[in-house]
């Protein structure tokens, strides 16, 4: 209850965030969050009263701590929560391109066909590279090897791997490094042209130099893709994306512009989370 | 410093009081921590010493099979047995062509009597029926009548006229009509259970869709079946009677059609008469030679015996008699070249006899009408089957011929000879009065055709549903259906075995008789334990193996694959089907030879089941070899161990199968592991 009271009270503070957001033109909203809540099991509400919009070619980027509620809500925008048997949406909508997702007549295979998804563990089909990239299209039921070639080349050309791995496309996608496998996981993303990207945390498994690939990755696919990325990792959110949404304890205490989150946030949880006085 | 450190510690060492503990209790220098794991390290080589001396055991008392089996195939040469199973070989080969050839005659001579023989079939049946279960009435009822009849007869054989006769006759009069009076009831009883039997036709046993006579005609057997019950019945009913007449008129009518079918069979049957007479002229010296040739094997151990016997025993004119039997024993190798001229003789005789047989079946064969010939569907069959047949008989009399020619009866034996002896030869025949076979192939065709049928069965239903319950099911449906899946292998396998026999058997052929299902092959069957009826089985009982072992392997699948082909939008079948079985797929391969493994060495059920029938199955009949029984290598060891001589021939022969099954579990769980390790890999 105190909770909700903070936020009212909190809510005229940041009034210029959310107009912010809403003011050049709606037509460019890809995602919108409208005063949603979410809990695994029924009672305990594990996202509470959220309420963003995420627009299109934009890095969103998710930070707080962990238990927050940020990969949670990513898994609720391609549906991944629907297989937890009792997890469920109990208040607002979640809308892309204006279409609520949660409707009874949206199917969630079609969804997530549009929502592609990156996990923290890389995690290759233990398959060859180019049936890993395949594999989207071929669920779909594309059969036609033309299509299927071009496809996987373009995708893995996005994905910054195909200079590396196309003279052994034949080859089991176990065989490549971690940071190959990450990006081979993004190309499989992409190979089905989604409009939008979910990233849970794709670099906490990886080296440094694997990071900085993976983030130059990012900012390159953001002209094709609308990305949420979820991070722990802040200097990560200030390189990669171009708004930051900080979550505590399930509701969301502040979105804006990354350089004025991280320069001058208009909350205090925000600024001590930052600073690293907590978290 | 030393101060600081007295500070510190709350208990300083000089009260006395130790800071360490000694090591307590200690046996040679170890502690307990020490006995305990060499407790437990002894346990586990104890285990695999067992297993070496066990291995070292089978493989010592197996390999000496094949030193003993050489020897055994060398007296079969030396007495001329040999010689005489070629040509029992071609006598089989023409056998085989000429029973074929006359089912099938018998099948087309058949062909217009159906009804009646119909007719005749389930009266028949139904007499026995009735009388079977009434038998107890029937019985007492026969009794009675006998007595009657003794009555009688003593009665006429007394003369009223004769005064002592006269009381005899008013007492056996006397008998007469009590025991007259007894057999009414009876007789009533009886008609009474006969009715009640033949009036509910579920009890007529007539086997589920056979063919049944027309309605009018079943009143009839009804009425013929109720005069016929009874023990005094006079002949058989006049409707009985039409019928067999009727019968025996059309088969006349066909066969008169079929004079020439007949001609030939029964000429083929005729051609191979002379050859039968050289194989029975022979076989006699044959033996005899057998005997000599034992005799002198055995001579020095029987000398021995005698003395032995000498020794032990204290009265002086046993000794004397025994010694006397020693020196009796005759140690004298027989002149193999003379006992063996009868089979060099005979060489020109067979040669006279084989080559006019082998043009005259080409004759007769070629005079048989051609499957689209005749119209039974069982003559079709089988005289295609008697193609099969003829092709074998040519090529047995080609290849005897040579061999029949070269024959030498010191002609040496190879090794590698003596053991495709047993690994290949194709008969097991045992305790025979000729000779002793011991040849694998029809145990090991036995256990590979149980085993391919348990495996075809067991396969898909296992694995369907281990991805149903890992995958698909509802947690409920889970904890409902793994228990009772592996429940099933909890059911001791002779009980399955019995359920087999009782049960199953028979509905499977009841199954077999259905109209709608003779489409599948070996339908209808004729028995009950059979290969098919035992695959069955053990595919029910490797359900468990291999439905366990895939669901391991299901599970060993990471989430994470399932939760990324989720999110690239796949349906949860696209998941199950070309995410998670691909991945686990040499998990499931391991599964499935491990099945192998639990059916292959399963013996209870097959030795119950199969129908114990020591012969290769007979595979012109195409797929319809399954409703055939069979014999394993499993059942063999099982039911003959028990009989044989410790250390004798047949007793290592039964060792050698164990062997050969050992290594083939062996090798099935040596791939198992490899193709596991690579599933470990990813």
């Amino acid at each position: 209850m105190s909770d909700q009271e903070s936020e009212e009270t909190l809510s005229p503070e940041h009034s210029s965030v959310t107009t912010s957001a809403q003011q050049p033109d709606t037509a460019d909203i890809v995602i919108e969050v409208d005063d949603v809540n979410f809990s695994y099991v029924k009672g305990t509400e594990v996202l509470r009263d959220i309420t963003m919009d995420i627009r299109k070619g934009e890095v969103t980027a998710l930070i707080g701590p962990s238990g927050c509620g940020k990969s949670t809500l990513l898994r609720c925008i391609n549906r991944m929560n629907d297989l937890i048997p009792t997890a469920a949406i109990t208040k607002g909508e979640i809308r892309i391109l204006d279409t609520d997702i949660y409707d009874p007549k949206v199917d969630p295979i079609e969804l997530r066909k549009h929502v592609g998804m990156v996990f923290q563990k890389y995690n290759p089909f233990p398959q060859s590279i180019y049936e890993n990239v395949a594999f989207g299209l071929r669920i779909q039921g594309i059969k036609k090897k033309p299509i299927l070639d071009e496809a996987v080349e373009r995708s893995l050309k996005l994905a910054g791997l195909w200079e590396e791995v196309k003279d052994r496309l034949d080859s089991s996608g176990l065989g490549l490094s971690g940071g190959q496998q990450q990006r081979l996981c993004i190309a499989r993303t992409v190979a089905v042209e989604p409009k939008i990207v979910l990233m849970d945390e794709p670099c906490s498994a990886l080296d440094p130099i694997s990071t900085t690939i993976i983030e130059e990755l990012i900012t390159q696919l953001k002209e094709e893709f609308t990305i949420v990325i979820v991070t722990h990792n802040m200097q990560q959110a200030t390189r990669v994306s171009d708004k930051t949404a900080y979550f505590y304890l399930g509701e969301l205490i502040e979105m804006d512009e990354t350089i004025k989150i991280f320069n001058s946030p208009s909350r205090k949880e925000t600024e001590d989370y930052i600073s690293g006085r907590f978290g | 410093m030393s101060s600081a450190e007295n500070q510190d510690s709350p208990a300083p060492p000089a009260d006395g009081k130790k800071v360490f503990k000694r090591r307590g209790f200690q046996i040679f220098g170890l502690g307990l921590q020490d006995v305990i794991q060499f407790f437990f390290s002894g346990n586990a080589s104890l285990a695999i010493i067992i297993l070496i001396l066990i291995c070292f055991f089978l493989a010592k008392e197996a390999f000496l099979f094949f030193p003993d089996h050489h020897k055994d195939l060398k007296s079969y040469r030396q007495s001329g047995q040999e010689f005489v199973g070629f040509i029992s070989e071609e006598v089989k080969a023409h056998t085989d062509l000429y029973s074929t050839a006359n089912i099938a005659y018998y099948a087309e001579v058949n062909r217009t009597s159906g009804k009646e023989d119909t007719i005749l079939r389930t009266y028949r049946t139904v007499l026995a029926n009735v009388e079977n279960r009434s038998a107890k009435t029937w019985n007492r009822l026969e009794r009675e009548l006998d007595a009657l009849e003794d009555v009688v007869d003593d009665l006429e054989d007394h003369d009223a006229e004769d005064e002592e006769d006269r009381a005899e006759i008013a007492k056996l009069t006397k008998e007469k009509n009590r025991l007259e009076a007894l057999t009414q009831p009876l007789r009533d009883k009886l008609r009474k259970e006969v009715n009640t039997i033949i009036e509910w036709e579920e009890t007529w046993d007539l086997g589920v869709g056979a063919d049944l006579p027309a309605e009018e005609d079943i009143a009839k057997i009804r009425e013929a079946v109720l005069f016929e019950a009874y023990p005094d019945a006079e002949d058989e009913h006049p409707f009985i009677e039409e019928m067999k007449s009727v019968s025996k008129e059309k088969k006349a009518v066909v066969a008169e059609e079929l004079a020439e079918f007949k001609e030939t069979t029964k000429a083929m049957q005729a051609a191979i008469r002379p050859l039968k007479d050289l194989e029975r002229e022979l076989k006699k010296p044959a033996d005899e030679n057998k005997k000599e040739i034992t005799s002198f094997s055995t001579a020095p151990q029987r000398r021995d015996a005698w003395l032995k016997g000498a020794e032990a025993t204290d009265d002086p004119d046993e000794k004397a008699r025994m010694r006397a039997k020693a020196e009796e024993v005759v140690i004298e190798e027989p002149d193999y070249e003379k006992i063996n001229q009868v089979f060099y003789d005979s060489i020109a005789k067979h040669a006279t006899l084989a080559a006019p047989l082998e043009v005259e079946m080409k004759n007769l064969y070629e005079q048989l009408p051609a499957p689209t010939e005749v119209e039974t569907k069982s003559a079709k069959e089988n005289l295609k089957r008697a193609a099969v047949f003829y092709e074998r008989f040519q090529d047995r009399m080609v290849s005897n011929r040579k061999q029949i020619k070269e024959w030498r009866h010191d002609a040496s034996i190879s090794v590698p000879e003596s053991v495709s002896a047993f690994l290949f030869g194709r008969d097991w025949t045992t305790n025979s009065s000729w000779h002793d076979f011991y040849g694998l192939l029809p145990l090991f065709t036995g256990s590979l055709l149980i085993s391919l049928i348990a495996l075809t069965v067991a396969v898909p239903f296992s694995i369907a549903a281990a991805v149903y319950v890992n995958q698909l099911a509802s947690f409920r449906e889970q904890s409902m259906v793994k228990p009772a899946i592996e429940f099933i292998g909890a059911i001791p396998s002779v009980v399955l075995g019995f359920f087999g026999i009782l049960v199953f058997g028979e509905a499977l052929r009841n199954l077999s008789q259905l109209e709608w299902l003779q489409w599948f092959p070996g339908f209808p069957m004729a028995e009950r334990l059979t290969i098919l009826n035992a695959g069955l089985l053990l595919a029910f009982m490797a359900v468990p193996t291999i439905f366990t072992l895939t669901e391991d392997a299901l599970n060993n699948v990471p989430q994470a694959f399932t939760e990324n082909s989720l999110a690239m939008g796949a349906t949860k079948l696209q998941t199950v089907f070309r995410v998670v079985v691909p991945t686990s797929l040499s998990g499931i391969i391991a599964a499935v030879l491990l099945g192998f493994g639990r059916i292959i060495g399963e013996t209870m059920v097959v030795l119950l089941v199969a129908g114990n029938k020591i012969k290769i199955p007979d595979f012109t009949e195409g797929l319809g070899v399954i409703a055939q029984p069979a014999h394993t290598m499993t059942g063999i060891i099982a039911q003959e161990l028990g009989e044989v001589d410790s250390g004798s021939l047949h007793w290592r022969a039964l060792f050698m199968v164990g062997m050969v099954l050992f290594v083939i579990s062996l090798l099935v769980n040596f791939t198992a592991q490899k193709v596991l390790k690579k599933f470990q890999r990813i």
